[in-house]
């Protein structure tokens, strides 16, 4: 007995010891696996696996290995923030994630004040407003997106009112708080003002709000279970106005999840496997071909932070973690300099992004791109 | 760690050549302090800070188990609790620019009143209907903290709160900040451990044994029932006005009515009624998990098992399994 147990310490004690890492690049993702943000972060982190597998095939960064460490952050602000110390402790050359808005503004100042690069997930606006220069986005920020989306509204649906749903954390506070302005500027009116909760199972009394303001499309913004379920319950109480939504609406996740329900979804997509971009389509097959389902924007973004990191570094010559933010800083990166960022990507000063997007429609079960819109400063 | 809490007149602990006023718990906190001050020498900044959070969780875990292991009151609001204290603490220094100590303070008055007030229901209504009015409670201090934007930051929380001063030492690193919270955590554990030792808490003890018998004894049960839950509150009050500062960031969910069922677990798995139990309840809920992380995405499954496991094999917790090792070791009477 004693024994088993002696043999049962000593191998828990080899798994919790590090793999010997010389001349290997040290990258730590802390990202969502569990708890509300689970499925975004797990697309994030598979996107960062595919990236690693596909550098260190071709012979890493520089030369070097990468050896890639995620750790879990429970989607609670206390835990990430413990994660982010631990990666940084352990000397991670960037830190990868999270995805999640509020876990990333609980564990900012901590990469901040290391000075090491923090490349996020988020697209609450607040983030990159904060005078912190070691934090970049790998997607548009609600920003950037919510004008485009009004702009969408008024000349494409031609609507006069639009409903807006939306769930009540940092992400959908944060998108709602920035789309109403730009609806109101826009000069279309708000007929439902709908707060819904994250993890919400039951859309029906919200879809019956939104059929009896009368309004002549729903702007639905959700993360992508409830924006499952809302389609699903918006269909079922007979909402037939147009549902557009940003990016996660359309995404792969919400097409699989709501079925048929999703099909008409429409609006504007910052990222996407179905972009008329070959590099996301070949992305797509082999994320596909690798976990055996399709990808969401989160999976295209971790593939893309990775993918920056190892721009910096060659464009800087050295492995130097602070020379990483400073040379993303104001950087723009082509798919002629780095194929892996599989789209020019400009890096603004605040960490904001800058690249064209697109509008998009569901139809039978599949994105289908309508149009690309050119960036904001070509 | 073995000493018995409440048991502190065990004969064990007259044998010791002490002062009469001193015993094994006391000994073990005074200890505890002294290790967890030199502890994080060499252990870098992650370790320190989850040392600290489990010390800060330690406090608010202290609160539940004068409310629940000693006075048997069914709280689920506790991490509302904490919540109040870090919302004012948060709020008062990032905007008014209040110190510190003067916000660790209101934060304590403001939930032992709050749980007063609230505390008056428990006359009334005990057991499962404590829990119902606590739980509601807890359901809307969160709304409170997530809606009213314009106070709280909702969603989006407070950001970039200070940590405090001590005697103009700065305690922006997280080593000096850790030891600040050990001492806070040593006071506070100090002072709750001669409150038991005192009649009240004795007359708490009787109260959870046998309310009527302590009535009919001459305990005012009314009044310690509601300073139980009320001084119980209060603690979590402390924890909160030490978590804002040590996050440096608060949003509304590390104080949502999952965190209070947590912080349960945490009296129940540490061994509920016992005063060193909060330490390793909390131990069981912050430390581990971070221990656990080896194991790679299995490690709450693994963290999960452990408690079911825990909880199967000893309903009394860790303490109650660790008085019970002591009393077969010792062939001295098995406590309860």
């Amino acid at each position: 007995m004693t024994n088993k147990w002696i043999i049962a310490a000593a191998l828990s004690a080899a798994l919790g010891l590090p793999a010997v890492a010389q001349e290997k690049v040290k990258l730590i993702n802390v990202v969502e696996l569990s708890g509300a943000g689970a499925t975004a972060g797990t697309n994030w982190k598979n996107g960062i696996d595919l990236a690693v597998a596909d550098i260190n095939a071709k012979g890493g960064i520089m030369g070097r290995q990468i050896e890639i460490t995620h750790y879990d952050t429970q989607t609670n602000p206390g835990n990430t923030r413990a994660a982010v110390q631990r990666a940084i402790d352990e000397g991670t050359y960037a830190v990868l994630g999270p995805v999640f808005s509020g876990p990333i503004g609980a564990s900012m100042q901590i990469a901040q004040r290391a000075e090491i690069a923090q490349i996020v997930g988020g697209e609450a606006a607040g983030l990159t407003r904060q005078g912190n220069n070691y934090i970049f986005r790998t997607s548009l920020s609600q920003a950037a997106a919510m004008p485009k989306i009004a702009n969408y509204l008024k000349n494409t649906v031609k609507a006069g009112s639009v409903a807006v749903v939306w769930v009540n954390n940092d992400f959908g506070k944060g998108g709602r708080d920035a789309i109403i302005p730009e609806l109101e500027k826009a000069g279309i009116k708000v007929a439902a003002d709908v707060s819904t909760e994250q993890g919400q199972a039951d859309f029906a009394a919200d879809a019956i709000k939104v059929k009896n303001s009368n309004a002549d499309a729903v702007f639905v913004y959700l993360n992508e279970e409830e924006s499952a379920r809302f389609l699903t319950a918006a269909k079922q109480q007979g909402v037939t106005k147009p549902m557009v939504g940003e990016t996660t609406l359309l995404g792969a996740k919400v097409i699989s999840l709501a079925g048929a329900a999703a099909n008409g979804v429409k609006g504007h997509v910052g990222l996407s496997i179905d972009a008329p971009i070959p590099a996301f389509q070949e992305f797509g097959k082999k994320f596909q071909a690798k976990y055996n389902y399709a990808s969401d924007h989160n999976g295209l973004k971790g593939y893309m932070a990775v993918y920056m990191v190892k721009w910096a570094t060659e464009k800087q010559k050295k492995f130097d973690k602070k020379g990483v933010a400073d040379t993303l800083r104001g950087a723009t990166i082509t798919p002629a300099d780095e194929p892996g960022i599989l789209m020019e990507t400009t890096i603004e000063a605040n960490g904001d992004l800058d690249r064209v997007s697109f509008l998009a429609e569901v139809i039978d079960g599949k994105q289908v791109i309508n149009a690309t819109l050119p960036k904001i400063k070509p | 760690m073995t000493a018995p809490a409440t048991r502190e007149t065990l004969p064990q602990t007259r044998s010791l050549p002490l002062p009469g006023f001193i015993d094994g718990t006391l000994l073990t906190l005074l200890a505890g302090a002294v290790i967890l001050w030199f502890a994080p020498v060499g252990m870098g900044r992650y370790g320190t800070y989850v040392l600290s959070l489990w010390l800060v969780t330690s406090i608010a875990v202290m609160g539940l188990n004068l409310t629940l292991g000693y006075a048997g009151l069914k709280s689920l609001a506790q991490a509302a609790f904490m919540g109040l204290g870090a919302y004012l603490t948060a709020i008062l220094t990032t905007k008014y620019g209040v110190s510190w100590y003067v916000c660790f303070a209101l934060s304590g008055l403001l939930t032992f009143a709050v749980g007063l007030v609230l505390g008056f229901p428990a006359l009334r209504v005990k057991a499962h209907y404590l829990a119902f009015v606590t739980l509601a409670f807890s359901t809307l201090i969160w709304l409170i903290m997530r809606n009213e934007q314009w106070l709280t930051g909702g969603v989006f929380g407070i950001s970039n709160i200070n940590r405090p001063d001590f005697f103009g030492i700065k305690l922006f690193n997280a080593l000096e900040f850790h030891r600040f919270v050990v001492v806070i955590t040593f006071i506070l554990a100090v002072v709750l451990w001669w409150m038991i030792r005192s009649p009240w808490g004795r007359a708490f003890t009787a109260l959870r044994e046998n309310p009527i018998r302590a009535a009919s004894l001459g305990v005012d049960t009314r009044l310690y029932t509601l300073l139980a839950f009320a001084i119980g509150s209060a603690y979590a009050g402390f924890a909160g006005a030490l978590y804002a500062p040590l996050v440096e960031f608060i949003d509304p969910s590390p104080f949502s009515l999952s965190q209070s069922f947590f912080l349960l677990l945490m009296v129940v798995a540490g061994g509920s009624g016992y005063l060193l139990g909060p330490f390793i309840g909390a131990l069981l809920g912050v430390v581990l998990p971070e221990w656990l992380r080896f194991a790679g995405s299995l490690y709450l499954i693994i963290f999960a098992a452990i408690v079911m496991l825990l909880l199967i094999a000893c309903p009394q917790g860790m303490s109650g399994l660790m008085e019970r090792a002591y009393a077969k070791l010792t062939g001295k009477g098995a406590g309860r």
